[in-house]
């Protein structure tokens, strides 16, 4: 059991540093798991969790902006000033960089641009919802590590 | 104080000496995710967190109960309330740091936040290693509003039966468990206890003096707080708001004298004593003193009109009263040239003219302090008001002491003789008496406390004057009367743009934190422009204004609020939205004065915290 817990956390670790490794995640990220402790023991996965359920709007409201014609660049880019803000908070770094993009587009007046843009911020959204939301499983069932450190 | 009087003040009974651990911190933020987020981060640092994502609701808390936090920390952009919004609310109503949170670094809304009052802005996503310095701002706060406390005529009433007395005055508003309910800053020559919550030392010019003179007296080497204090004799006072003063004033002569030197490097031909004899009252008109307690320092500015002006120094406790040579008062266009030259001159007369004080004070000093008053308002003619400094030498809580704090600058820099900027400031007082009505308030913002002074005041309908020079804010105790001052804080560059009798650009950026920032702050606060709530240190505002000078307003907020900001050192200033508007009147104002010269749009504010 302990050596099955102990493969489970190295195999979680390893994709803990793939997140980074690839770009998914960065420090911010680290942050999130610094506040994490006793008190707070599943402080990440709330803050991620709260984060998906939360921003779900600006992209619902993102799509249905984009819709207009024509496009009220202005308002799209306030969204996704928040959207954006949203994300960089759980160190959603693809993410970021996508709405960065948007962003420019948008003052670019680039209509082309924007909605382009936005199906990568998107796609870069769900992407690491499912990889946190398989990391976030995997550290459940692993258990603390403390448990599969100690020694019997 | 001593860092456990601090502690044990700050925190709640059950944290005594554990400050900054429980400090009890409001964070409002509309996105969950981020709010979130700050509260695990606030956690983390050992505060004491409550959380909410409605601005209105953070407004609620606060109003039940003001002494329920330390410090707030709020978004900027929020659906329900403006940030900056409810950054002005927070800082003039409760005198709370407040902290800007914003996924968007952009300068100008770092700027718009601290003028607005802030005590720092933050970007987004925050760290913890800033999370944990905040309560900085919250000690800072309370540091500076001690020595506001006192005001001339206020009893503060939570010093009495704190340990040591007053220094515990001020952190004792912040205590929740120690409300004393001694809105001291109400209490001040003011009758708007909701002003402040926080009973501050209010440097009226009468305090001022006291002060200098003791100063003088005890020469430069021996000048040490405790023996200021005992010279000053003074109930209520601490040698801690000595002490603070002190540097203060050290600082404004320092600065001085190299406004000074600025000045004297412009060479006018004119005489500057000639200068001195123009009436500068009459160009003061628009001259603006910050009085902490409203009264109008020596700054016999401006003559009638310019006291007028005082008297709305609403609370402003701003040290700014000093002096308001910020504005030299050219009677005539004409004269601008020769004004600068003057006013240069006049600076560089008036160490001499200092050391003479003792020997002729009523002499010299009456010249001084026309030049003050001229400098306070720019009104028609062009001040260049390095002198500003002078005034500004006394940041935070100095109501325009006499107008000797304006050639304060002067006399500070001969303070090192000590008895000069006595006498200076004697005479000054003279000289402010002769004026008359010296309103009790200062509507005039005597931005001189502290270091840099920039102060342009812009007389209305006249060349706007600038005084700049130094950081200092100028303080801009626009009361009520005093809207149509302007008072604006120009760098000393500006002094060249002043020659042609208008303002270029001014550029704040010289502003320096100074005590008078903190009095523009609050002056800011009143003005409604900018709650300077955060940084606004000064609780005391005299005469009621709510105003929030806080003198850790960057110097740059003061002035460029001066309009706004209220640094309205009126007493009279009922409400905020009062001084507000007259705030934003007169900047207003300036701008028109300067010919559209003025701009105000670049001010480069020091960062509160």
């Amino acid at each position: 059991m302990e050596r099955n817990q102990m493969q489970m956390h190295r195999q979680i670790a390893t994709i803990r540093k793939s997140l980074f490794d690839q770009g998914y995640l960065d420090e911010q990220f680290v942050q999130l798991e610094e506040l994490q402790d006793n008190s707070n023991p599943n402080f990440v996965e709330e803050v991620v969790t709260l984060f998906y359920r939360d921003s779900a709007r600006f992209l619902y409201n993102l799509d249905q902006a984009l819709e207009k014609r024509p496009l009220d660049f202005s308002r799209l880019d306030s969204l996704m000033h928040q959207f954006k803000g949203s994300s960089s908070s759980i160190g959603a770094k693809k993410v970021k960089i996508e709405c960065t993009h948007f962003r420019d587009y948008c003052n670019a007046r680039n209509t082309e641009g924007c909605k382009r843009t936005f199906q990568h911020v998107k796609k870069e959204y769900t992407t690491l919802k499912k990889k946190l939301e398989a990391y976030f499983q995997m550290s459940r069932q692993a258990g603390p590590i403390e448990t599969a450190c100690r020694p019997r | 104080m001593t860092v456990e009087e601090i502690r044990g003040v700050v925190a709640g009974n059950n944290e005594i000496n554990r400050f900054p651990i429980g400090m009890r911190v409001l964070a409002v933020d509309d996105d969950p995710t981020c709010l979130k987020l700050l509260d695990g981060l606030l956690r983390k640092c050992q505060y004491q967190v409550t959380t909410t994502n409605q601005a209105i609701t953070a407004l609620k808390m606060l109003k039940e109960n003001r002494n329920r936090f330390d410090l707030v920390i709020s978004d900027v952009y929020m659906p329900d309330m403006d940030g900056f919004k409810l950054l002005e609310l927070v800082g003039l109503e409760m005198d709370l740091p407040v902290i800007m949170l914003s996924g968007n670094s952009d300068p100008k809304l770092v700027m718009k936040g601290i003028t607005h009052g802030a005590c720092d802005y933050l970007v987004k996503p925050v760290r913890l290693e800033e999370l944990r310095n905040i309560w900085q701002h919250v000690i800072r706060r309370k540091v500076e509003s001690k020595p506001q406390s006192k005001s001339n005529n206020n009893h503060e009433k939570s010093n009495q039966g704190n340990e040591g007395g007053d220094q515990n005055v001020k952190l004792n508003r912040k205590r929740k468990d120690e409300d004393e309910d001694v809105e001291e800053n109400g209490h001040e020559s003011d009758d708007d206890p909701s002003s402040q919550k926080k009973p501050r030392v209010v440097w009226s010019i009468d305090l001022h003096r006291k002060f200098v003179a003791a100063v003088n007296q005890l020469g430069d080497e021996k000048a040490v707080p405790r023996r200021i204090l005992d010279l000053m004799n003074v109930d209520g006072l601490t040698r801690e708001n000595v002490a603070s003063h002190l540097q203060k004033y050290r600082l404004y002569i320092k600065r001085i004298s190299h406004q000074a030197n600025m000045v004297a490097a412009f060479g006018g031909s004119k005489d500057a004593s000639s200068y001195m004899r123009m009436s500068p009252l009459e160009g003061l008109g628009d001259f603006r003193i910050l009085s902490s307690s409203g009264r109008l320092s020596n700054a016999a500015y401006a003559p009638s009109g310019i006291l007028g002006r005082l008297n709305s120094a609403t609370g402003v406790t701003l040290h700014s009263l000093m002096a308001p040579p910020l504005v030299q008062p050219n009677h005539t266009q004409n004269k601008l040239q020769p004004v600068n030259h003057q006013n240069m001159n006049l600076f560089q007369e008036i160490p001499s003219s200092f050391d003479q004080c003792s020997n002729k004070p009523n002499t010299q000093l009456t010249d001084f302090s026309s030049i003050e008053e001229s400098r306070i308002f720019t009104g028609n003619k062009l001040v260049d008001f390095n002198s500003i400094d002078e005034s500004r030498m006394f940041t935070g809580s100095n109501p325009l002491m006499d107008p000797s704090v304006g050639l304060g600058s002067k006399s500070l820099k001969l303070s090192s003789t000590g008895s000069e900027s006595f006498n200076l400031l004697s005479s000054s007082s003279n000289f402010l008496d002769q004026n008359g009505n010296q309103p009790p308030n200062f509507s005039s913002n005597q931005l001189p406390v502290g270091g840099n002074y920039g102060y342009s005041a812009t007389v209305k309908g006249g060349i706007c004057s600038n005084i700049t020079t130094t950081d200092t804010i100028p303080l801009e105790a626009h009361g009520g009367g005093l809207v149509d001052e302007i008072v604006q804080n120009v760098n000393n560059q500006s002094l060249s743009n002043q020659k042609n009798g208008q303002y270029s650009k001014q550029d704040y950026s010289q502003y320096s934190q100074n005590a008078f920032s903190t009095l523009a702050s609050l002056a800011l606060a009143s003005g409604g422009g900018g709650g300077l709530s955060g940084p606004l240190s000064h609780g005391g505002l005299n005469g009621g204004t709510s105003a929030l000078f806080k003198t850790e307003m960057p110097s740059l907020e003061m002035k460029m609020r001066s309009s706004e900001d209220g640094l309205v050192v009126n007493n009279g200033y009922g409400s905020l939205d009062g001084l507000m508007t007259g705030m934003m009147k007169r900047e207003q104002e300036a701008r028109m004065i300067v010919d559209g010269e003025f701009g105000y749009d670049s001010y480069a504010f020091g960062p509160c915290a």
